[in-house]
């Protein structure tokens, strides 16, 4: 077990940090007819950035869900570009390029589990280090994919790190009506691979956790399931009203414990943080997030992407179709 | 339309078309190390039509993979296996239970290309048996062409021959396309023909004549194609000249083939194992329609299965089209006047 | 610059929206993301923040009332240059280049060049007038045949006599290259005609040879009187009249049988006789309707009219339509006996052959006299050989005994 070293946490925390920010930020835009849907990420920002600086982004693959993109900074600027023109509609969202090792979003529950076990298992195939992390919610444990997926990472024994992130709620749904197992991480037992609970608001031992399962998938022994247990502590999404079913004691004991304030306290005490980092942070966050904006809103976008990226070449019916569409072939 | 492509030096041998399946993925594997084949009952026990036999005697148990119980699983280890770069050749043991993997082969699969916008190149193949006439247990027999033909980012083949049957395979594991790859049960062992030695890529979207007729044409595909041409042999006896288009892939679609001999004869008659009801078929019909209308001097006959969920061994015979009835929807089209 | 903020959709699929609670108030400056107001709309409550940094114009509505996505919430003047008041852009449709109009349309229908196009329905029609689409200009798009094309064809020539496949001079006769033709047109009429008498109607054919001495002399007398019309009344006239007299004796020959092998049996009202004529393009049948009802001259009239329209190639369809029994004069192209075809929804034909010197025996002696043979074919289904015979005694008869056809009995 490795703990993160204070520059590490200190890193970690910008990393929450801009997240929260421009999640905000986001979420401002959507209300204001700018950007589509969105899914906040506030109360989960310790699980995802901690888990991603536990990751060699050079050889390690992270296979979101799809509150993730703005806590993946540590696999580059690129991410939040196409996040931005994902936000935007703009199919180009979708190519996170080479050599990033991140997969767009993923909107159908737990079908991204597989994938990552795909992954890791043909890495082992090629001979190359590295392990594939896929994040769910507490809700995605409940489809087939999940148990399914999980099953074959244990058989196989591949290099994957399935990172459930408990945030108590899939949409109006609490996680006692989710499931009667004592945790998500109980039912690593189905799969023969360790199940690890975790708490979610700590980034160090989230840090600490997927540092592990690293570690374990690298020498060999296999996948490892873990849980990190936290709070949602916004919607679930912009078209989501909370308020209906959230008793108001629950969140605000969650407030009191997020995750941005635990770390941001720790660093203080230690003189690696203050009110001018704050602001500075804070005042970057939202200025990466407008260029981002500005320059997604700049890409163009010709109606023959339509019919783009089908297949490597068009097929004769879609060569018939991209003419009926553009009034002339484009490619 | 043409024959085949690439053919290799030397001659043929006579093989089933399991025989061709098995030579091909031999053949594949060793000529390309990311080949990698996954599926239930592959590896020791050969595949369970031994479709997949001696494979992981030759190639290892890393490379050859016997799967757990979950077809959603090996449908979607296969995104995984491509997005790492390698080339997954995946077997679904029946067409029938891919609706186990019908969100990950739909919404995945069939995907990745075009929502990453190829940041990855799906080379999928996944095999999967299917179609009547041997008495198969529920859900073994079932033909799902027609479904799956409606998710773009599919591709389709559907192989009549054991000559296309190896050619046809190849240029699909070839495809940086996810292919779906169907063998027809009573073709196995029942279909047997002369199969280019070496190298024979058949490349995807080019139909086949079966037989060359100018009266009417019948169109099919998969064991379909060896009734029509029989159908198409006993109507010759009448001085009837009857044609017979194997379509060897449903996507993509050969709509110049089509064209070129429904326009040519004015009549044709659609032939398939599924239910009438939005089969492949009818997509047939509205391309004729699209691209020979004026042409045409009859309605184009269908020849189906019935609109029931396919039946039990005692009711097949009645249920899945035989040469009988390719020769009644011939004398149908032929009649209308 | 003045700076328009619409209510947007903020939940997927919302309408509308109601004011809750205004935040701010004309004159007040705010910040960029600021609260703006609170409304309420079918899904959540929602504060909506405001997209730029500026001052407060004017609100766009009052608390309590329900604004419509896209109506103007707020006015607010954002501090930059230009005059033209702007909106924020709409995430879901901005930036997309509207397509250009497609400039080549394709026709839909398709078709292979060389073949010619006609719709389903306009080949079923060319079918039934016996016209060959082959030998049209086609008036519709691309040079495609319309149902007018087809019926202005079959008006003037009935038959494809236009064709340049099939109107060849009678020195052609049974020329062809060698190779594969298409069976299409005249020929390709015929030939279906042929191959469905054939295979659906059992033939039975009997056949008599009579003395024509008094037909032949009838003939000779008629000719030489005043009379419109006598001077067409041939021996093929003769027993056209004949064979209306027998039909109306024995109207089950006037007959035919509907479907094959047969569910029932059509027993035509009228007596509509068809004549077979050979032209340049063929066999064609126009046919004489009535025919009972008109006296011998008439009728030769009406022959003579019809077998010259057939060879000047100006039959109608009309002409050829509705036709109940058909005389074929076989022997015109010479020959003494013959076993005709029956036309397709008729149940006998009656074959005429060359009338000539023959032997023939009278009180005894063996003779010559002109003799005619007569072939009566029948749809055994139908007719059997009593009442074969006995409509082929009854013409024979006439043919026997013209006069019989001028006074009756």
């Amino acid at each position: 077990m490795t703990a993160p070293s204070d520059a590490r946490l200190r890193d970690i925390f910008v990393d929450m940090l801009i997240a929260r920010t421009q999640a905000g930020r986001l979420w401002n835009l959507q209300r204001q007819g700018q950007v589509g849907p969105v899914a906040p990420l506030d109360g989960h920002e310790a699980t995802i950035v901690g888990a991603a600086h536990a990751l060699d982004p050079e050889h390690d693959w992270v296979v979101p869900q799809y509150r993730e993109p703005l806590g993946l900074r540590r696999y580059g600027p690129e991410i939040l570009e196409r996040f931005m023109l994902y936000n935007l509609g703009h199919p180009a969202g979708g190519h996170i390029p080479e050599p990033i090792r991140v997969l767009p979003n993923q909107i159908a529950l737990a079908t991204q589990i597989p994938h990552a076990v795909g992954i890791a298992w043909g890495m082992t195939l090629r001979g190359e280090p590295g392990v594939a992390l896929a994040f769910f919610g507490d809700g995605s444990s409940s489809e087939g994919d999940f148990y399914e997926a999980g099953n074959l990472a244990g058989v196989l024994g591949a290099p994957v790190i399935m990172l459930c992130v408990n945030n108590q709620w899939a949409i109006s749904t609490p996680v006692h009506l989710q499931t009667a197992a004592d945790s998500f991480a109980a039912k690593a037992a189905a799969f023969g691979i360790p199940g690890v609970l975790v708490d979610g608001n700590d980034a160090s031992a989230v840090y600490d956790a997927v540092d592990e399962a690293r570690s374990r998938a690298l020498a060999g022994r296999g996948p490892t399931l873990i849980e990190a247990t936290l709070y949602r502590l916004g919607a679930h999404t912009t078209a989501d009203d909370p308020t209906r079913y959230v008793p108001a004691e629950d969140l605000e004991a969650a407030r009191r414990d997020d995750p941005l304030l635990r770390l941001r306290g720790y660093l203080e005490d230690r003189g690696l943080w203050d009110d001018g980092a704050q602001e500075a942070t804070e005042v970057e966050a939202l200025e990466l997030l407008d260029r981002a904006l500005d320059r997604a809103r700049a890409e163009p976008l010709a109606p023959g992407s339509l019919l783009d990226h089908c297949y490597a070449t068009d097929t004769p019916r879609l060569t018939r179709q991209r003419a009926d569409l553009t009034g002339g072939s484009e490619r | 339309m043409s024959g085949t492509a690439s053919d290799g030096p030397g001659g043929t041998s006579d093989l089933t078309m399991v025989q061709a399946i098995n030579e091909t993925l031999h053949a594949e594997m060793e000529r390309d190390e990311r080949v990698v084949l996954l599926g239930q009952d592959v590896a020791r026990n050969g595949g369970v039509f031994r479709a997949t036999e001696g494979l992981v005697e030759k190639f290892g148990d890393r490379r050859v993979v016997d799967m757990p119980i979950s077809e959603a699983a090996i449908a979607g280890a296969t995104v995984g296996l491509a997005i790492a770069g390698l080339v997954p050749v995946a077997e679904i043991q029946f067409l029938g239970f891919s609706y186990q993997a019908m969100h990950q082969l739909a919404g995945q699969v069939a995907r990745l290309r075009y929502r990453t916008r190829s940041r990855f190149e799906p080379a999928i193949t996944i095999r999967a048996p299917f179609g009547g006439g041997v008495r198969t247990p529920e859900l073994h027999s079932d033909s799902l062409e027609g479904q799956f033909a409606n998710i773009p980012g599919l591709k389709i083949a559907m192989p009549a021959t054991a000559d296309d049957a190896k050619g046809l395979l190849a240029a699909s594991i070839r495809e940086p396309d996810p292919v779906l790859f169907l063998e027809p049960l009573r073709g196995y062992r029942g279909i047997r023909g002369p199969v280019p030695d070496g190298e024979h890529v058949v490349p995807l979207g080019v139909a086949r004549a079966a037989r060359q007729g100018d009266d009417v044409v019948v169109i099919a595909w998969s064991y379909q194609v060896e009734l029509a041409c029989r159908a198409a042999d006993t109507l010759r006896g009448e001085g009837l000249s009857v044609g017979v288009l194997d379509l060897r892939t449903l996507v993509p679609l050969d709509v110049e083939a089509i064209t070129e001999v429904v326009c040519h004869c004015g009549r044709a008659v659609v032939v398939q194992e599924s239910p009438e009801t939005s089969g492949f078929a009818s997509e047939i019909v509205a391309t004729i329609v699209d691209e020979c209308f004026w042409s045409l001097e009859a309605p184009v006959v269908r020849v189906s299965g019935y609109d029931v969920p396919y039946p039990v061994g005692r009711l097949e015979d009645l249920y899945v089209p035989d040469e009988a009835r390719i020769i009644a929807a011939i004398r149908r089209v032929l009649d209308s006047a | 610059m003045s700076f328009l903020f619409r209510l947007p959709d903020i939940g997927e699929g919302l309408e509308e929206a109601e004011i809750v609670e205004w935040l701010v108030a004309p004159g007040d400056v705010v910040s960029r993301d600021q609260a703006l107001v609170e409304v309420l709309t079918d899904k959540a409550s929602s504060e909506l923040p405001s997209p730029v940094a500026g001052t407060v114009i004017r609100l766009g509505a009052a608390e309590g009332d329900r604004l419509t996505v896209g109506e103007v919430l707020i006015e607010l003047d954002d501090g930059s240059e230009p005059a033209e008041p702007t909106d924020a852009p709409d995430w879901s449709t901005a930036d997309v280049v509207p397509a250009p109009k497609p400039t080549d349309v394709v026709e839909p229908g398709g078709g292979v060049p060389g073949r010619v196009k006609a719709a389903p329905s306009t080949r079923k029609l060319a079918r039934d007038l016996d016209v060959d689409l082959n030998a049209l200009t086609g008036s519709g798009p691309g040079g495609r045949i319309a149902a007018e094309d087809v019926r202005a064809a079959s008006a003037p020539a009935g038959t494809a006599a236009d064709s340049a496949d099939h109107a060849r001079p009678a020195g052609d006769l049974g020329r062809m290259s060698p190779g594969r033709h298409p069976l299409r047109g005249v020929r390709g009429v015929v030939a279906r005609n042929m191959a469905r008498s054939w295979s659906e109607v059992p033939h039975i054919h009997s056949m008599d040879e009579i003395d024509a001495s008094m037909l032949v002399d009838f003939r000779r007398r008629l000719r030489g009187m005043d009379r419109p019309g006598a001077s067409s009344v041939t021996p093929l006239t003769i027993a056209a009249a004949a064979a209306a007299r027998a039909l109306r004796l024995f109207p089950m020959v006037n007959a035919c049988i509907e479907g094959s092998p047969g569910e029932s049996i059509i027993v035509h009202g009228s007596v509509n006789l068809g004549i077979a004529v050979s032209t340049d393009s063929g066999l064609v049948v126009p046919v004489v309707r009535d025919a009972d009802l008109l006296d011998l001259f008439d009728l030769a009239g009406a022959i003579a009219d019809l077998a010259s329209r057939g060879r000047d190639g100006t039959l109608t369809a009309a002409d050829l339509a509705g036709g109940t029994f058909t005389i074929t004069n076989y022997g015109s192209l010479g020959g003494r006996w013959a076993t005709p075809l029956i036309v397709p929804g008729q149940a006998a034909i009656l074959g005429l052959g060359a009338i000539a010197d023959r032997p023939l025996v009278v009180d005894g002696e063996v003779v010559a006299r002109p003799t005619l043979p007569i072939v009566l074919g029948a749809d055994h289904r139908l007719i059997d050989g009593d009442l074969s015979s006995a409509f082929r005694r009854a013409i024979t008869e006439d043919l026997l005994e013209p006069l019989r056809l001028l006074v009756g009995g």
